[in-house]
């Protein structure tokens, strides 16, 4: 009996319900609006209009069109991606790892203070620093021509899809590294210890025990960085004319050029099958961790 | 691979300007059981770290057996180290976290299966191969961290404090459990300790730490009887310390200082000769299980005994130490030699 008595001051009172739920809702209201105004409604309407013509009848033209026109700049946009994404993985896990396992102190502290420089560099300014590096009369030939290390006959341009990859890459190392250094400073360190004392250099250490288990981290700083490359205009603008080239680019000559929201949109449902991949990717292989654990 | 004898020279670890481990020299024979017994900081655990390859050395040498390990990395030194948090690897499964070591050595997947499934049997455990680590409880995971430890059969096994984390219960059958296997594997073996009770009972030789030196080395009860120094035996529970008075027992000429444990100290029972005594007045009487735990203020200190009832606080008590329980101390605090108490008597 006397836990019912006891229960009783906390029975929910119908008449003093409803002021809470307008108060969680008014508390989620300003993000919600933004979301939906912001977010949600624009890309609907994005997704929509690549599907419709000119007289607001359903078609699957501007697709195809987009294909059979740039289709060529489709497969560039994943090659550059891919290429980009696999230097920055190979340099963070190398940067992170000496970071967190390097011998040498002083080394250590220089790489932890030089490796964040480039982030705090828009892609605009970096765009026009690889401008200058890689152009066939451009820092990088001048200095490989005047040691001697190359004959100035043989400079060329690296402007191209090289250019691309070089540029991301050098743009988002730092924004991987960093987050993968976090990641890997937070394993214990007797984990490493442990596995150095049962006879594992330090190699091994960084792929066998450090690397999986800071894993998901770098997944995630690739996946954003796939993002960051897949929106930035300015880079492939400034450092590639012509064809073929990135989407972006693309996207942004049909509309400039020709007002062509609709191929353009086709254009950009290209790139959200492709981050969705990978964001599926990635939620299958945290589920998966989830459930092993 | 056999056990081998251990033997630390001149021993010496600085960390930054501070000296953490000073001149320690350490023979330890093969196939004992050593304990590095110190309270938190005196350089236990920096001392096994060191032998593991941990910590550099500013000078001295480790040798293993024949070989020099003073120069050589973690990974070479084949020394086998059981860590404080246990370090199983959490992405990988019980097996794999076995097999790790031996995979390092190239052995087959087939005879590493073999290998683990052997272990996990001998650890009371079989059966556990595809079992994640993290759904271990702490004693299971000690022993898997032990089983990985022992799968490569080192020449010497250290074990860092690898009881702390473990409830009372489960830390006293461990105790023996690690000692019986640690006899049948005859392997050498180091392991740090805060608790004394456990180095006692677990070593054949014990090595007592304090502020980066080595205090004494000697086998449990010869550390537990005759403790070097007056430091030396507070820490091993040498509660009481009186300044000898004329009328005392004549257990070393030079003694300045006696210590004695609560245990031995009695009170208000018949005097008998040749015992201790000092009277004051009761301040405290806690009841601890099997007696009395009783707080005498004497004019020199505050000294503790027990009793096997109970005593009114305020009243006063004659508390006394039979001089067989009695440790001599000399003007230094050093312990005095029982070679002195013969001459005495002679």
């Amino acid at each position: 009996m006397t836990t019912s008595f006891s229960h009783a001051p906390s029975l929910p009172i119908p008449g003093r319900r409803l002021p809470r739920i307008s108060l969680g809702l008014l508390l989620v209201l300003p993000a919600l609006t933004a979301i939906t105004l912001l977010y949600a409604l624009p890309l609907i309407r994005s997704l929509v209009t690549a599907f419709r013509d000119g007289s607001g009848a359903w078609t699957t033209e501007h697709v195809v069109r987009a294909f059979s026109l740039y289709g060529r700049d489709m497969l560039f946009s994943l090659g550059v991606v891919s290429a980009s994404l696999a230097l920055i993985a190979a340099m963070s896990i190398a940067i992170a790892g000496y970071l967190t396992l390097g011998a040498t102190p002083w080394a250590v502290r220089a790489l932890r203070w030089l490796y964040r420089w480039p982030l705090f560099i828009p892609f605009v300014v970096t765009g026009q620093l690889a401008r200058s590096f890689l152009a066939t009369n451009g820092m990088m030939n001048n200095v490989l021509v005047e040691t001697g290390l190359m004959a100035s006959s043989s400079a060329q341009s690296f402007l191209d899809w090289r250019g691309l990859v070089l540029t991301f890459a050098w743009k988002q190392i730092p924004f991987v590294t960093l987050l993968l250094a976090g990641a890997m400073a937070a394993v214990e360190q007797s984990h490493i210890e442990a596995a150095r004392n049962a006879g594992a250099g330090r190699l091994r250490c960084l792929f066998q025990i450090v690397l999986p288990q800071a894993a998901p981290t770098l997944w995630v700083g690739l996946i954003l960085s796939l993002v960051a490359m897949l929106s930035v205009l300015s880079v492939p603008m400034m450092l590639i004319s012509g064809n073929p080239t990135m989407m972006t680019s693309m996207m942004a000559h049909r509309i400039t050029y020709y007002g062509d929201y609709g191929i353009a949109n086709a254009l950009g449902l290209f790139s959200y099958a492709l981050t969705a991949v990978t964001a599926w990717f990635y939620l299958r292989l945290t589920l998966r961790r989830e459930a092993t654990r | 691979m056999s056990t081998e004898a251990l033997t630390l020279t001149d021993v010496t670890v600085d960390l930054g300007r501070q000296r953490i481990l000073d001149g320690i020299r350490l023979d330890v024979a093969p196939g004992s059981f050593t304990c590095l017994l110190g309270p938190s900081g005196c350089g236990k655990t920096t001392l096994l770290r060191a032998i593991a390859g941990f910590t550099p050395l500013r000078g001295g040498e480790i040798r293993l057996g024949s070989r020099t390990l003073t120069h050589l990395p973690p990974e070479k030194r084949e020394t086998a180290m059981v860590f404080q948090s246990y370090a199983l690897w959490p992405h990988m499964s019980v097996a794999e976290n076995l097999g790790y070591p031996l995979k390092l050595r190239g052995v087959a997947r087939a005879e590493r299966a073999r290998k683990v499934a052997k272990t996990l049997e001998r650890l009371e455990l079989a059966g556990f191969e595809e079992r994640a680590v993290t759904e271990l409880s702490g004693g299971q995971r000690q022993r898997i961290a032990l089983g990985r430890a022992l799968i490569i059969d080192p020449p010497l096994l250290l074990l860092d404090e690898p009881l702390s984390n473990l409830d009372a219960a489960i830390r006293r059958s461990l105790r023996s459990e690690l000692r019986r296997l640690q006899k049948s594997l005859g392997i050498t073996t180091i392991m740090v300790t805060h608790d004394q009770e456990e180095a006692l009972q677990m070593a054949d030789q014990i090595v007592l730490m304090r502020s980066g030196k080595m205090v004494q080395v000697a086998a449990p009860q010869a550390l537990y009887e005759q403790p070097a120094d007056l430091g030396a035996a507070r820490f091993l529970g040498v509660d009481n310390t009186v300044t000898r008075h004329a009328q005392d027992p004549v257990v070393a000429s030079q003694a300045v200082t006696f210590g004695f444990r609560t245990r031995d100290a009695r009170i208000n029972e018949p005097v008998r000769p040749a015992a201790l005594t000092r009277k004051g007045r009761v301040i405290e009487c806690v009841y601890t299980g099997d007696g009395y735990h009783v707080s005498i203020d004497t004019v020199d200190a505050e000294l503790f005994a027990t009793s096997a009832t109970s005593v009114a606080p305020g009243t006063f008590a004659v508390l006394q130490v039979p001089e067989s329980a009695l440790i001599p101390f000399g003007p230094d605090d050093r312990h005095l030699p029982p070679l002195d108490r013969h001459e005495d008597i002679a």
